[in-house]
């Protein structure tokens, strides 16, 4: 355990959010010329690009689904991205659980490449919402946004958004992702130990997260498409 | 990779003929670039270049101690590394990309990995026979349209200006041991010596009779030949590359050498000027004590 003080007694954590609070979220769709869709997305100091390729044939013929579209994702992370350079294999894979329609593409591919230039916690939640809004970019149609957030517990006290010192110091997280509008759970992940007491007030104030997170990606989005719509207007 | 039919081929064949390219560039025009240092926390140096509408390069700097080499033990080193990521092109996807990498890679470290490239290797090392720096330069390829090459050189050149290398304190212990120590001010942090030396790429295309810089992708396609010229500051030449199955005629090769050396001496005097601009700005907003707002990504229209 380290000795670091990762909430004050006035229930302020390292980086001074208070518990409930994210960090800050700044994203932007369509920064690559040559992907269909692609999105860049800054949670704090986590910073992840996604880009997005499809509906197309599929590469492999025996992957074929006849009634639906494959979706392949391919996770990379930039060896300066951490504190210590590594060099990672490209092939950690994270089925993040993207609800798409894909009943509408049969016999097609949908790629998703994802990079982490940066690290600082919350890479799952941070690529999949970046992966979201490049599958908005690209177009293709989808039930809802995918929203995620991840949510901890430190000194009995929930937290939303772990940074990499708390995620780090053997505090529970939990990402969890859903889509807004009926609010129905997409993934929920856990790879530690957490009082079965907490888990519920911890996953609740995730999904709050994710609520939040929803607000403000669809406010880019929607900006977004208001400019891209005003310069076709001219 | 598109194909390219016969009349697509001609037209561009034609264009560097008569000086006019399909983007409306003549044959020595370089597109508009962004740049922007310092944007990765986690790396002692950062940058990234974006070139025309296309071309994005990512370059992140970290210094590690590690014992030194036997066989030139008074000496650090430096490492490069080029990553093509799929997000620019889908052929990267898996292993796709492992040619293209090995192939920058090598052309990036035998220009940055031995003295031509102007650092002192010797100030690197910390405790001779001991300990040293490795420099690693990672360069990442995030999006894709001609020109990579000296875009990476020219990214690893910023990155490199802004990199800051920890100061360290030798101890002497006696009977010829020595220790050292990080310093952990950022303050005292120093620049790498004889960065103003490095060299950065010069490409040129042939594409018919004629020569051109910065290509775009279909233009790369059209290349019957290529050369790539890393020159310095002082116009020195510091290494070459040929590239593509053509040959060169000899009239031509020295013509397009002195034509890489006219252009690098004018892109690195942009480029340091560039440079020395935004860390001035930097400087002057932490002497503010203003909040400094990297664009990134928001950098672009």
């Amino acid at each position: 355990m380290s000795r670091l003080e990762l909430l004050t007694p006035e229930g302020l954590r390292v980086d001074g959010r208070r518990p409930n609070e994210l960090r800050k979220i700044i994203a932007k769709t369509s920064v690559l010329a040559q992907a269909d869709g692609s999105a860049y997305i800054e949670q704090g100091n986590t910073k992840v690009l996604a880009a997005v390729y499809g509906p197309q044939e599929v590469r492999h013929r025996m992957q074929i689904l006849h009634d639906r579209a494959i979706i392949n994702v391919e996770f990379n992370v930039a060896p300066f991205s951490t504190s210590e350079r590594k060099k990672r294999s490209k092939n950690d894979k994270y089925d993040n659980g993207i609800k798409l329609q894909t009943s509408q593409f049969p016999r097609s591919q949908i790629d998703i490449y994802l990079q982490v230039l940066q690290h600082d916690g919350g890479t799952l939640q941070a690529c999949i919402n970046a992966a979201t809004m490049a599958l908005i970019d690209a177009g293709i149609p989808m039930i809802d946004y995918v929203c995620a957030s991840t949510a901890g517990c430190i000194d009995k006290q929930p937290v939303l958004d772990l940074n990499y010192l708390e995620e780090s110091s053997d505090s529970p997280e939990l990402t969890v992702a859903i889509l807004p509008r009926t609010g129905k759970v997409n993934l929920m992940s856990m790879e530690s130990r957490l009082h079965v007491d907490m888990l519920e007030s911890v996953a609740s104030l995730a999904t709050e997260g994710c609520e939040q997170i929803h607000t403000i990606l669809d406010a880019v989005v929607r900006d977004t498409t208001q400019h891209l719509k005003d310069s076709l207007m001219q | 990779m598109p194909y390219l039919s016969q009349a697509e081929r001609d037209y561009i064949t034609e264009g560097v003929q008569s000086d006019l390219r399909a983007d409306g560039r003549g044959r020595l025009d370089y597109r508009a670039l962004v740049l922007e240092t310092g944007i990765i926390s986690q790396a002692n140096g950062s940058a990234r270049v974006r070139l025309g509408d296309g071309t994005d390069v990512l370059v992140g700097v970290k210094v590690e101690i590690d014992q030194v080499e036997p066989d030139a033990d008074n000496v650090g080193k430096v490492v490069c590394n080029v990553e093509c990521s799929p997000s620019a092109s889908q052929q990267f996807e898996g292993h796709g990309a492992d040619d293209l990498n090995n192939e920058l890679t090598q052309a990036l470290q035998r220009v940055l990995g031995g003295p031509q490239c102007g650092i002192n290797f010797e100030k690197l090392c910390i405790i001779k026979g001991q300990q040293c720096w490795i420099v690693y330069i990672d360069a990442m390829i995030l999006d894709y349209s001609g020109n990579v090459l000296d875009t990476i050189f020219m990214a690893t050149k910023a990155a490199l200006f802004n990199t800051r290398i920890p100061k360290t304190q030798i101890q002497d212990l006696g009977d010829g041991e020595f220790e050292f120590e990080v310093l952990d001010d950022v303050e005292d942090a120093e620049r790498l010596d004889g960065i103003e030396n490095i060299p950065i790429g010069v490409t040129l295309n042939k594409i018919g009779t004629g020569h051109i810089i910065d290509a775009s992708p279909l233009e790369e396609l059209c290349t019957e030949a290529k050369l790539t010229i890393a020159v310095n500051k002082d116009s020195q030449i510091c290494g070459i590359q040929k590239g593509a199955e053509g040959g060169i005629e000899p009239g031509l090769m020295s013509e397009m050498i002195q034509t890489a050396k006219r252009i690098g001496q004018s892109l690195i005097q942009q480029l340091d000027q560039k440079l020395q601009d935004e860390e001035q700005q930097v400087d002057e907003k932490r002497l503010n004590g203003e909040n400094i707002e990297k664009l990134g990504f928001f950098a672009m229209v």
